[in-house]
C-alpha cells in the first residue's frame, strides 16, 4: 500500500501541472497586454497622421513656419503654437526647477526628521491636483493676483527687459508659466529627492571629513553624484509641460500671436487643439489641429531620446571620473 | 537598468522609426472615408440630442414637460454649437443644436442634415470697466474698431461721443472671444462684417474667426467669467448669460439708428423684418433693414440640426413638432427666448415633414 503511494508519477505531477498551467496563462495574459499597447500606440499615430493628411499635402512642411491661424481664409501655420509651447515650457522650467531641487534638497538633506514626510507626502499631492482645478484657480485667482500685483511690478523695476514689458493681463503666457511650473514642481522636485537619498553615504561623509561644509558637499559631491538623473527628471517636467492642454487654455488666453513680453495672450499646441477641436468650421481647420497633434508627438519623442541621450553622457562621464 | 545610455537611445530611436513608418503609412494610405456608425440604438422612447449652450435652458424646460405628455425621454448634452454639430455629424446623437448654421463644410459632412429654426435669441455685448454704468452705446463700427485693436482705451473720443455726459477712464481695453467653435462668435462677427467694411475684408464671419487682437476663453461662462474678472474688458455672450451673471451689456446702434436693449420685443422685431430663408434652410437675422426701428441688431436663430434619414423619425418628427408648437414655445419668453414668428414656424414644419427612415 505504501510502495503505491510513493509512486512519484502519481502524486507530484498534478501539484506541477497547476502552476505551469498558471504561468502560460500569465505569460499569455501579460504578452496580451503588452502588444496591445503597441497597437494602441501604433494606431494613435496611425490615426493622428491619417487626420492631419489634408492639412499636410496642403500646407506640407511651410506650417511649421506659417503664423496664420485663419478658418476664414482657410490658412493654416504652427508657428506661434511651436513658439508659445517652448517659451512657456522652458519659463516653466526656470521657474519650477531650482524650486524643485530645493525642495528636494531640503526633504532628503536639511528637514528635520519630523518635517520629512509631510511635506513630502504635500510635495506629492501637488501632482494630484487635477490641472483644471489648476487653471480654474489660475483663472480665478492667480491670474488677476498677477495682473494686479506682480505683472506692474515687474514692469516698473525690469521693464527694460522685453519679456517684462508692456501692459498686465490676468489671461497670459506668464500665468501659463506659472500654472505650468507648478506642476512641474512635483514631479522633479520627488525625483530629486529620491536622487539625493540615493548618494552614497560614504561619499558624502569622506567630503566631510575632509573638511568641507554642508553646501560644499552637496555642491561638489552631491549635485555631480545626481546631475544625470537631475537632467532627466528636467526633461521629464518639460515633457509635462509641453503636452499639458486644459490648464493652460484655462489662463494663457488663446491668442495667436507672438509677443516679445510675457504679459499678453498667447497660445501652445496642445492648448489650441484643446480649445479648438470641438466644432472645427471647415475640413482643413480639423486637419491643421491634427497636424499640430502631429508636431507635439514628434517634439514629445526629440525630448525624450534627448533626455536619455544627456542623462546618459552624464552618468558616463561621472562614472569614468570616479 | 544596467541598459546603457546609448542602448537605450538606440531602443527608443529603433521605435520611433517603428512608428515613423506607421505613420507614414497613414500618410501614403488610402483616405478610404470610415463608414460612420448609425448609433442610437433601438430604444424608441429615449431621443439624445447636444449642442448648443444657447439653447439648453429651453431644452431643459421642454425635458420633463414632454415626458410627461409624450412619454419620450430627452437626453441633451450642452457641449456649444460646435461639439454638437460633431456629435451630430457622426451620429452619435438623434439630434445636434446650433446657433450657427452649417458652414459648407460643416454641410458636405453631415451628409444631408436639415437645419431647422426652433428658438430665437440674442448675443450681447457685455463689458466690465470700473466706474463706468450699465447700457453705454456703441456703434457696430466702434464696436469693429475696438476688436481690430485700433481702439485701445475705453475713453477715446469715438466711444465718448457716442456717450455724452458718461466719464469714461482711461481704462486699457482688453477685448474677449470666444476660443471654441461658437454661435455666438458666428453672430457677433457676421454683425461686424454687415456693418464694417473693414472687418469683413480683414477678419470675416466664421464660428472660429481669427480675432486680431484680445484674448479667448472657452464657452460662455468663460467669456462671461473673464469680462467679470477683467477691468477694462469688452465680450459677447448669449442673451440669457447677462441676467444670470448680472453682466453689463452694451446697447448696439441698429441700421435705423436707434439702441434698442436686448429684450424680447426687439428680437421679434428683428425676426419679424426678416422673412427670407436661405437656400441652406438658415435665416440670418443680423443687422435687420431700417425699416425696423425697434429691432436688435445681434438676433439669431438657434437651430435644431437633423439628418434627413433617421432610424428614430417618428419620434423625432413628433418632438420637433411639440418644440416649434404653441406649448414649446410657450417656455421661452421667461428665460429671454420670444415665441417664433408664424411664418418661421410654417417653415420649420415644411423641413420637419422631409425627415424619413
Amino acid at each position: 500500500m505504501t510502495t503505491t503511494n510513493l509512486d512519484p508519477s502519481s502524486i507530484p505531477l498534478p501539484t506541477r501541472r497547476r502552476p505551469r498551467f498558471g504561468e502560460t496563462g500569465l505569460r499569455l495574459l501579460a504578452g496580451a497586454t503588452a502588444l496591445l499597447l503597441v497597437a494602441i500606440m501604433a494606431l494613435l499615430v496611425y490615426e493622428t497622421v491619417r487626420q492631419a493628411r489634408p492639412s499636410i499635402q496642403e500646407f506640407g512642411l511651410g506650417f511649421i513656419t506659417s503664423d496664420q491661424w485663419n478658418a476664414v481664409t482657410d490658412q493654416f501655420g504652427a508657428f506661434n503654437f511651436i513658439i508659445g509651447t517652448l517659451l512657456t515650457s522652458v519659463v516653466a522650467l526656470v521657474i519650477a526647477v531650482p524650486m524643485a531641487i530645493a525642495i528636494g534638497l531640503f526633504l532628503s538633506e536639511l528637514a528635520p526628521r519630523v518635517l520629512r514626510t509631510p511635506v513630502g507626502v504635500m510635495v506629492e499631492l501637488l501632482a494630484a491636483i487635477p490641472s483644471v482645478v489648476l487653471g480654474l484657480w489660475g483663472i480665478l485667482v492667480m491670474g488677476p493676483f498677477l495682473a494686479a500685483h506682480v505683472e506692474p511690478w515687474l514692469s516698473d523695476h525690469l521693464g527694460f527687459i522685453p519679456l517684462f514689458s508692456g501692459y498686465p493681463s490676468s489671461q497670459g503666457v506668464l500665468p501659463a508659466c506659472v500654472v505650468l511650473s507648478i506642476m512641474v514642481v512635483p514631479i522633479v522636485a520627488s525625483i530629486s529627492r529620491e536622487l539625493f537619498l540615493s548618494v552614497p553615504s560614504d561619499l558624502k561623509q569622506g567630503a566631510m571629513a575632509l573638511g568641507a561644509t554642508r553646501w560644499e558637499m552637496v555642491r561638489s559631491v552631491m549635485l555631480p553624484y545626481v546631475s544625470g538623473g537631475l537632467v532627466a527628471s528636467t526633461m521629464l517636467g518639460f515633457g509635462r509641460a509641453v503636452g499639458e492642454a486644459i490648464a493652460v487654455t484655462q489662463v494663457i488666453g488663446g491668442a495667436n500671436a507672438i509677443s516679445r513680453s510675457l504679459f499678453p495672450p498667447g497660445d501652445t499646441m496642445a492648448s489650441r487643439i484643446a480649445a479648438q477641436y470641438a466644432g472645427t468650421p471647415t475640413a482643413l481647420s480639423r486637419s491643421s489641429l491634427a497636424y499640430l497633434a502631429v508636431l507635439l508627438l514628434i517634439i514629445s519623442l526629440i525630448t525624450n531620446i534627448a533626455a536619455q541621450l544627456i542623462s546618459g553622457r552624464l552618468q558616463r562621464r561621472l562614472g569614468g571620473a570616479a | 537598468m544596467e541598459m546603457t545610455g546609448m542602448q537605450r537611445v538606440t531602443k527608443t530611436a529603433a521605435l520611433a522609426m517603428a512608428l515613423a513608418v506607421v505613420a507614414l503609412a497613414a500618410a501614403c494610405g488610402s483616405s478610404g472615408s470610415s463608414g460612420s456608425s448609425s448609433g442610437g440604438g433601438s430604444t424608441s422612447t429615449v431621443l439624445t440630442g447636444a449642442g448648443s449652450t444657447l439653447v439648453a435652458p429651453l431644452i431643459s424646460q421642454w425635458e420633463p414637460d414632454y415626458a410627461k405628455s409624450a412619454g419620450i425621454t430627452i437626453t441633451y448634452g450642452a457641449v456649444g454649437s460646435g461639439g454638437g454639430i460633431d456629435a451630430i455629424t457622426n451620429r452619435t446623437v438623434d439630434f445636434g443644436a446650433s446657433d450657427a448654421p452649417l458652414s459648407t463644410d460643416q454641410a458636405t459632412a453631415c451628409k444631408s442634415c436639415l437645419q431647422i429654426p426652433w428658438a430665437l435669441a440674442a448675443t450681447v455685448v457685455t463689458y466690465n470697466v470700473k466706474g463706468v454704468p450699465d447700457k453705454l452705446k456703441l456703434t457696430g463700427p466702434v464696436l469693429a474698431a475696438i476688436f481690430s485693436g485700433s481702439i485701445t482705451t475705453w475713453n477715446d473720443s469715438q466711444i465718448a461721443s457716442l456717450n455724452p455726459g458718461v466719464n469714461l477712464p482711461s481704462t486699457h481695453i482688453t477685448p474677449i472671444y470666444r476660443s471654441d467653435g461658437s454661435g455666438d462668435s458666428y453672430v457677433f462677427t457676421s454683425y461686424l462684417s454687415a456693418v464694417s467694411s473693414d472687418w469683413k475684408s480683414k477678419v470675416g464671419a466664421s464660428t472660429q474667426p481669427a480675432f486680431p487682437t484680445g484674448q479667448g476663453a472657452e464657452k460662455n461662462s468663460g467669456v462671461a467669467a473673464a469680462v467679470q474678472a477683467t477691468d477694462g474688458a469688452i465680450g459677447y455672450v448669449a442673451v440669457s448669460y447677462i441676467a444670470a451673471d448680472s453682466l453689463n451689456e452694451a446697447l448696439l446702434q441698429n441700421a435705423a439708428g436707434q439702441y434698442p436693449e436686448p429684450t424680447t420685443k426687439a428680437i421679434t422685431a428683428a425676426a419679424d423684418a426678416v422673412t427670407t430663408i436661405q437656400p441652406d434652410g438658415s435665416v440670418p437675422l443680423v443687422n435687420p433693414p431700417a425699416s425696423a426701428p425697434d429691432a436688435y441688431p445681434m438676433s439669431t436663430y438657434s437651430y435644431a440640426i437633423i439628418p434627413q434619414t433617421s432610424p428614430k423619425a417618428k419620434q423625432l418628427k413628433a418632438f420637433l413638432t411639440y418644440a416649434i408648437g404653441p406649448t414649446g414655445q410657450a417656455f421661452g419668453p421667461d428665460l429671454g427666448f420670444p415665441p417664433l414668428p408664424s411664418a418661421i414656424v410654417a417653415h420649420s414644419k415644411t423641413v420637419i415633414a422631409k425627415i424619413t427612415t
